[in-house]
């Protein structure tokens, strides 16, 4: 609690700067990877972090000191050589998207691992603490490196904010963009810059090999609560700065639990929850929603097959049995069924069976209806063999909306009503 | 005598795992190799933990159990969470790699294990690890790679019909009743399996660029099934004799150069696909 309340008031000068630096990172990758995942390019990232390491070492090599912004432009460099190379094959030759990619991953970061040997070979002490480009080391985050997240931050929200529309159209509809007259090729180089700058900051933080995540993930968790690019920034955004000051603040309270990797954990357990109890998209409500659409069918095969009976004269009173001479229901699923619909009150139970009640009727002759006009649509307009329009109609009847009913009765020129005992057969005519 | 066995290490990982790499290329999933490489960290941590030594065996079975479940939850994200399947590798393989690195610093104390030897594991120490059998002084890993070849091509040519027709159009393969989703599992675990042998012999990063980098090159040279099989294990083996040399030249890490030598393989394949084609045209 003591800790807590330290990090939160941010007293501690040694973890005032890493908890901000990691959550500014936090925010800008989450918000500049929406970008790419929505042009489902997410596993660029993952390329331009890794060819980052030639880069950083060729910088370190050519000016022969640590300093973060001088490494920062080496690996900004081979950044972009790397999205430039993947571009370059991907347009000249066969060689897909994904290939090209692993290709110059696998290329540029082998070449970083002979250069990193070798220096770690030739040069004496000064090399020490290159290697923590690979795995990351939040904890050396200095206050210049805050300022420089802050400054980084702000060029890429400007960015987005400027070229917000041109963004949006590139994005979602290529075509469209060149045919209003957005300069596409350009707001591509945006995006790749973009995504290179917020890269190029955070691997000293998070590592090379771990960099990709915070681009990828929280805009595939952010992607489960909205469909709108604006608020999925946003959250996008807001869920990367969040798990990134999780991950710092567990990082500062357990001692020597990495940053970064918390930071990843924190931001995959809210893409898990997300993806399980997002409302509308997440898994939980998909099943929910599906039991229910089952639960109404089952309920509607129940009434739509009593009135059938009824109107074929074979008494008001039903049972499973009668009911599954024409329409199977197991045992279990006969209990459920009817303990929803006594519950709802549109079936009673009478001493030795069941018996509907006035609405249960109503909405039984309903769907009994909606069947048969659906059975003649098929019929007439599908020209489909009358073997064959019970099982399509058998579906349809319950997602037949009143609208759409309408429409067919007018194309086929029925009246709203059918004879209720009559079976599909008997309204419309063989070959007709 | 070390020299010979580097480069037969080299040869043997490139054509095992270059011929699942051709199939990965045709369907479209080169970056596996890189997901699969990273998510089996947390297994080989794990299993490394609980038989408290490094002896392969339990470290490759905990690697391949992880490469299953990886792909398991990549398949889960992708099908039952509908995340776009791109991302539901991303998410999937970074997460289990930052697990990994956390157990990593969380029993540093205890463990001798740290990341750096599961991403980079050297190949330069495979001539360390002999063992004697019939007289002849062959290094272990060469026997388990040996055996790893002999088993992929088995099975590539008993299955390479099935996964060649998914590959190419899995709808009409899955009409006329082929199980489409079984071969694709199947292709993941035989990769998974791949990518763990021979990582552990030669790290992570070669295994990545023989995944894919010849297989690469071969497929802009020829169209032909047959002839692409022959060219990954052709250039397999330039690529580890030429890596060999480079690392021997500059002094650094030799599975970073067969890397880099397959790349520079790639871009001779491609400047000669150019010219092909200019010259047709």
């Amino acid at each position: 609690m003591n800790d807590l309340i330290k990090y939160l008031t941010l007293s501690d000068p040694n973890v005032r700067y890493v908890a901000l630096a990691i959550l500014l990172l936090g925010g800008v990758s989450g918000a500049v990877g929406t970008f790419n995942f929505l042009r489902k390019k997410t596993l660029v990232g993952e390329t331009v972090a890794h060819s980052m390491l030639p880069g950083v070492l060729i910088a370190f090599i050519l000016s022969g000191v640590k300093d973060p912004l001088v490494l920062i432009s080496g690996a900004a460099m081979s950044g972009w050589l790397s999205i430039w190379v993947v571009d370059y094959i991907t347009r000249h030759s066969k060689i897909k998207g994904d290939s090209a990619l692993a290709i110059v991953l696998s290329s540029f970061f082998g070449l970083g691992i002979v250069m990193l040997t070798v220096i770690q070979r030739t040069y004496g002490r000064e090399q020490s603490g290159l290697d923590h480009y690979i795995f990351g080391n939040a904890a050396a985050m200095s206050p210049e490196d805050s300022v420089v997240f802050g400054i980084i931050s702000l060029v890429v929200l400007l960015i987005v904010v400027w070229n917000y529309f041109s963004l949006k159209a590139v994005v979602f509809n290529q075509d469209f963009a060149q045919s209003v007259g957005i300069n596409t090729k350009w707001i591509e180089t945006l995006i790749s810059f973009i995504t290179i700058l917020s890269i190029s900051v955070g691997i000293k933080a998070v590592g090379i090999v771990m960099m990709s995540a915070l681009l990828i993930i929280p805009p595939t968790a952010a992607r489960f609560w909205t469909d709108k690019l604006g608020r999925m920034l946003l959250i996008s955004g807001a869920f990367g700065a969040i798990s990134g000051w999780l991950g710092a603040f567990i990082s500062y309270s357990y001692s020597s639990m990495p940053t970064g990797p918390w930071t990843i954990v924190m931001i995959s357990l809210i893409a898990f929850v997300s993806m399980m109890f997002a409302p509308n998209k997440g898994v939980v409500f998909q099943r929910w929603s599906k039991l229910l659409v089952k639960r109404r069918m089952n309920e509607e095969n129940l009434l739509k097959t009593a009135v059938q009976l009824e109107v074929r004269g074979q008494g008001k009173l039903f049972n499973r049995r009668s009911i599954s001479a024409r329409q199977f229901f197991d045992p279990r699923l006969w209990n459920r069924t009817i303990k929803r619909l006594r519950r709802k009150g549109l079936v009673k139970k009478v001493h030795t069976g069941f018996t509907l009640s006035t609405e249960g009727r109503a909405i039984g002759a309903e769907i009994d209806r909606r069947h048969k006009i659906w059975e003649v649509y098929l019929q007439r307009r599908m020209q489909m063999s009358v073997h064959l329009v019970h099982d399509e109609a058998d579906t349809m009847e319950h997602f037949l909306t009143p609208e759409i009913e309408a429409e067919i009765l007018k194309e086929l020129g029925l009246c709203s009503r059918f004879n209720p005992l009559l079976e599909i057969h008997e309204i419309v005519p063989e070959g007709a | 005598m070390d020299a010979f066995w580097i480069i037969i290490t080299g040869f043997l990982v490139a054509s095992s795992t270059g011929m699942l790499g051709n199939l990965l290329l045709l369907r479209r999933m080169s970056m596996m190799g890189d997901a699969l490489s990273h998510a089996v960290l947390p297994g080989i941590v794990i299993a490394y933990l609980i038989s408290g030594s490094r002896a392969s065996l339990p470290l490759f079975l905990g690697a391949i159990v992880m490469g299953v479940v990886t792909t398991l939850l990549i398949q889960f994200f992708s099908s039952k969470g509908k995340m776009q399947s791109d991302a539901a590798m991303g998410t999937v393989f970074t997460f289990l790699f930052a697990v990994g690195v956390i157990l990593v610093t969380r029993f540093a104390g205890e463990a001798d294990i740290d990341a750096d030897c599961v991403l980079h594991g050297e190949i330069a120490f495979v001539p360390l690890q002999t063992s004697s059998f019939l007289g002849l002084n062959v290094p272990a890993p060469v026997w388990t790679l040996l055996v790893l070849l002999l088993v992929i091509q088995v099975i590539f040519w008993w299955g390479y019909k099935g996964w060649m027709i998914t590959s190419f159009n899995n709808e009409y393969a899955q009409s006329i009743g082929i199980r489409t989703v079984l071969w694709h599992y199947s292709l993941m675990a035989a990769t998974s399996v791949a990518t763990v042998v021979s990582f552990e012999s030669v790290g992570a990063i070669l295994v990545i660029a023989f995944l894919v980098v010849p297989a690469a090159s071969a497929y802009l040279i020829t169209d032909n099934f047959k002839r692409m099989t022959l060219l990954i294990m052709l250039q397999g083996l330039i690529s580890a004799i030429l890596g060999y040399y480079i690392a021997e030249w500059v002094g650094g890490s030799i599975s970073g150069s067969m890397a880099v030598a397959s790349f520079l393989q790639f871009a001779a394949c491609f400047a000669w696909s150019k010219v092909g084609t200019k010259k047709e045209g």
